[in-house]
């Protein structure tokens, strides 16, 4: 299978003030088409840090990042912000919905930002989404009215509605209770079947890592073992 | 475009999301509110200001004398403009009517004079020399009323003098004078009278009748203009009491606020002030210090009535006060003192009383239409000039009727105007000089020769006159000096009044809307024939008044201004909140793919949005408020007020261009003070949207 995300070394530092803290110190990583891939590690090993990476919305301070063949590192804001509307998919900690839209346009907004869909062809896509996050009923409701499952829900739909090639999600499960967590991880789990949709998600929740198809362990800014290539490798 | 209506539509749920945005809602509300009923206030009192300067006196715009130190200030009352004068009307006329846009030419011109009126006991005097001379003979019954009127005026100045010099100190009044006055007041005297009629009145005119001093000055200030034409180009000129000049006449119009200021019965005009107060203005005696002050004079100066009375009339009004005040007194000045000793809860009472039953016994004024008016104006050349001129009526100019501002001003022909501006061209100079040559005469005074050259109507010996009654001063000047002719009945051509000297002249425009235009076509064509002319508009030529509306107007703007540069340094902090408060939506659109630009215009849409939705509930309330003022009217609290409003109430009427003008303003100042905050939105990055909750 192709490979979707390629990289190559990466080291990120974190400069505060004088002192120069480094999150990623030599990441190599390799993620192919329609894996579920789960990063896992205590907290401050970096899972964030390389899920931004991944998610172009910060830059490596070496090494090379590939996303759908995409060097990131030499691509201007205009086209990262094109390549995470048209390629990426996002699921964050806390949901971020926008909270004055209802569900509807809370998943219908990434569409509208692409500006290439019909009214019609998006209420398809909307509704069918919703359907599958089993949230047909609560379109209309505000993200204030609806369960953190519920959001979280709305937020998949979100990150799906443009069909991209790669789904990221930091901890998406970090604000719900365990059977909540749970829930949504399978349906994610099942988004990935159905739509051969890339998943990466981060978690230090050993139950919900056991979900993932595979699994990359980062402690201290460095990968223990990796699909694909090895903890220990070079 | 569907990107367009998620703009707007995040934009109008955001704007109750935020406490925030109400607070920036509620000062653009403030602020469209105050700007569209400022706005319509100004332009209303400006509306029916400029209508009523306009349509008064000024017109459109005015010409004078280019050489002049002064421009026209037609409502400075009593700073008359030095004005050189526009030798011949008539040469002026033609060129100004040429223009398309003028509809009319008015020849216009202010000065001041003084009207000196007799004491009461003089016209009295009068009466009762009319009544026994030969050719004006009254019956008995008649003379006899006039001498006991003259006797209870004699015993009036007893009684004051009695009280004064109990007060003052001894020697304080001329003993002669006393012994005058018991010798007017014996029964001696006037037993005699009838026989000698002419000695007895001599004595009382020189000896008694300067112990009342009770004549007054009047200033005056009047335009003097060709009546008939001012008449057809001013609508705002209305009669009152009397009626018009008759065409090409000589005569003149009171303004009815003079007429009442100086003309009534001073208690009888004090009433009317407390009345209007407490009926109008809502005022209380108690509580206003200038009622009461008013009050008190009506207490202390009751002469005026008193004198008035003759005998009968003074039992009249005595009997009439005893049973309104329930009172046992029998003096007329003690009554009256009562009287008038009003409070708040009797006023309305006594007024009603005060004229319906005591004012049919009085003169309520000292002058009557028909009536002759002697008026003396200095000249340019410092010398006296004075002309009797007939008073026709009074006249008020609509919307301004209150104004003490613009009611000073009443009307006077163009030829008593000119007689007593005194002014001679030079050719008529030249003119004259030959005239004596031919008739051989080697000195006439100076004045004299002005007054013949202008009508023969003035008459200079008024000076040495002035203790005499006025309303036979044309007969009484005698024939020494100035030829005399009835010159009220006189009748001028057109030709004659346009002919002559004029200080100014008003213009009135077709289309007043192209002012700025005519202005300079107008001046072009002065200059183009050489008339030396000066062409200015309305609002230079009302003097400080014209600019009290554009000051007024400054202030407005200026305030609004600040208001909304307040406003936006406001708005701007908010909205830097507002945007700081949502770090991570804004992070989160950016992170799922919001382009920058996207952040920029969802921002400042939301904030124009916002000034839109809150503008328009101002503008909408602001709206109501004036249509509300529309109906109830503001009061006008003084007469400053009265003069900007013109007229006693104001209705603003809303005023489209500040409906505009507030969404113009919003328009700006939103996008203005969400320039900063759109662009610091925009530098807000997609990792704000990763960060975990604190
Ligand atoms: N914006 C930042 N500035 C400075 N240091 C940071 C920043 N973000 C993360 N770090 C540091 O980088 C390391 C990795 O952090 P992170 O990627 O958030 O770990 P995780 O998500 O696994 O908890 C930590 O030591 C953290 O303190
Ligand atoms: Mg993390």
């Amino acid at each position: 299978m192709a490979e979707i995300v390629s990289i190559q070394n990466v080291v990120k530092e974190y400069h505060l003030d004088k002192v120069v803290v480094p999150a990623l110190r030599g990441v190599s990583l390799s993620v192919t088409q329609g894996d579920f891939l789960s990063i896992v590690g205590p907290s401050g090993s970096g899972k964030t840090t390389l899920l931004n990476l991944i998610g172009c919305v910060d830059v490596a301070t070496s090494g090379t990042v590939l996303i759908d063949g995409h060097d990131t590192a030499s691509l201007n804001d205009r086209q990262l912000t094109d390549l995470r509307l048209n390629t990426l998919g996002f699921i964050f900690q806390s949901f971020n919905l926008v909270p004055v839209l209802s569900v509807f346009q809370n998943v219908e907004f990434p569409l509208l930002l692409q500006r290439k869909f019909t009214k019609a062809e998006r209420a398809g896509r909307v509704d069918e989404l919703l359907e599958k996050v089993g949230l047909d009923k609560h379109t209309q409701h505000r993200p204030s009215e609806l369960s953190g499952g519920q959001r979280q829900r709305v937020a998949i739909a979100r990150a799906l509605v443009t069909r991209p090639k790669i789904v990221l999600a930091d901890e998406p499960t970090a604000n719900l209770d365990s059977v909540t967590g749970e829930n949504i991880i399978d349906l994610m789990k099942e988004m990935n079947r159905a739509e051969k949709t890339t998943f990466i998600f981060s978690t230090h929740d050993a139950k919900v890592m056991s979900h993932a198809n595979s699994v990359i362990r980062l402690a201290d800014g460095q990968i223990l073992n990796g699909k694909g290539v090895p903890a220990g490798a070079h | 475009m569907s990107w367009f209506l998620l703009l707007l539509q995040t934009s109008l749920r955001n704007i109750f999301s935020s406490f925030l945005n109400v607070v920036i809602g509620l000062i653009i509300l403030a602020g469209t509110f105050f700007f569209v009923v400022g706005g319509s206030l100004v332009d209303s009192m400006d509306k029916a200001m400029s209508r009523s300067i306009i349509g008064s006196v000024a017109g459109n715009c005015q010409v004078y004398e280019a050489s002049s130190q002064d421009s026209p200030a037609i409502f400075d009352n009593w700073q008359i403009p030095d004005l050189d004068p526009i030798p011949d009307f008539s040469k002026i006329k033609g060129p100004l009517m040429s223009d398309p846009n003028v509809s009319a030419v008015v020849p216009e011109g202010v000065n001041t004079a003084i009207v000196v009126y007799g004491n009461t006991i003089d016209q009295v005097l009068e009466k009762l020399r009319k009544a026994v001379s030969p050719g004006t003979r009254q019956p008995q019954a008649v003379v006899d009323s006039l001498k006991a009127h003259v006797r209870q005026m004699v015993s009036v100045i007893q009684a004051d003098m009695g009280k004064v010099n109990q007060v003052a100190a001894t020697g304080a009044f001329d003993p002669q004078a006393g012994e005058d006055l018991k010798k007017a007041s014996s029964d001696e005297f006037w037993n005699g009278f009838d026989r000698d009629p002419f000695n007895h009145l001599e004595f009382l005119e020189n000896k008694i009748a300067y112990l009342i001093p009770d004549s007054d000055q009047i200033f005056l200030s009047y335009v003097g203009t060709d009546l008939d034409a001012y008449r057809k180009a001013f609508d705002r000129m209305e009669i009152v009491d009397g009626q018009m000049v008759p065409p090409g006449h000589r005569g003149l119009l009171l303004s009815k606020y003079v007429y009442e200021e100086m003309f009534k019965l001073k208690s009888a005009h004090r009433l009317d002030q407390i009345h209007e107060a407490l009926t109008e203005k809502n005022k209380k005696i108690a509580k206003d210090p200038d009622l009461q002050d008013l009050v008190k004079q009506n207490r202390l100066e009751t002469r005026e009535i008193v004198l008035q009375l003759d005998p009968l009339s003074s039992q009249k009004a005595v009997s009439i006060l005893q049973a309104t005040l329930n009172s046992k007194e029998t003096g007329l000045s003690e009554l009256l003192s009562v009287f008038f000793d009003t409070d708040d809860s009797n006023f309305e009472a006594r007024y009603k009383v005060f004229y319906d039953q005591l004012a049919p016994l009085v003169e309520l004024y000292r002058l009557k239409p028909g009536e002759l008016l002697t008026i003396k104006a200095y000249t340019k050349s410092g010398s006296v000039e004075a002309v009797n001129v007939k008073v026709y009526g009074t006249f008020q100019f609509k919307g301004l009727e209150k104004s003490g501002l613009a009611g000073g001003l009443s009307l006077m022909d163009l030829m008593s105007f000119r007689d007593l501006y005194g002014y001679v061209t030079p050719d008529k100079i030249a003119e004259t000089k030959s005239l004596e040559k031919a008739a051989g005469v080697t000195f006439v005074p100076r004045d004299q020769a002005e007054a013949d050259l202008f009508g023969g109507s003035a008459s200079s010996d008024v000076e040495q006159g002035q203790q005499k009654a006025i309303n036979d001063k044309a007969e009484m000047g005698g024939g020494a000096k100035v030829q005399r002719v009835d010159l009220t009945q006189q009748v001028y051509s057109q030709d004659e009044i346009d002919k002559g000297v004029v200080m100014g002249a008003a213009i009135l425009l077709k289309d007043p809307s192209r002012l700025k235009e005519t202005l300079k076509s107008l001046q072009d064509t002065c200059d183009k024939d050489g008339l030396d002319l000066k062409v200015i508009d309305w609002q230079k030529a009302a003097g400080n008044l014209g600019q009290f509306v554009f000051v007024a107007k400054a202030i407005l703007y200026f305030a609004t201004f600040i208001i909304f540069v307040v406003a936006l340094v406001i708005i701007n902090n908010a909205v830097v909140m507002a945007t700081l408060q949502r770090v991570r939506e804004i992070g989160t659109m950016r992170a799922i793919g919001a382009r920058k630009s996207f952040v920029l215009s969802m921002v400042l849409t939301e904030t124009v949005v916002l000034g839109l939705v809150f503008g328009t509930a101002g503008s909408a309330l602001g709206s109501a408020f004036v249509v509300f003022l529309n109906h109830a009217g503001i009061p006008a609290a003084n007469e400053f007020l009265y003069f900007f409003f013109s007229g006693p109430r104001l209705y603003p009427l809303l005023n489209s261009g500040s409906l505009v003008g507030a969404f113009i303003v919003v328009l700006v100042v939103t996008c203005v003070s969400a320039l900063y905050p759109a662009t610091m939105a925009t530098r807000v990055s997609p990792i704000e949207a990763m960060a975990s909750d604190e």
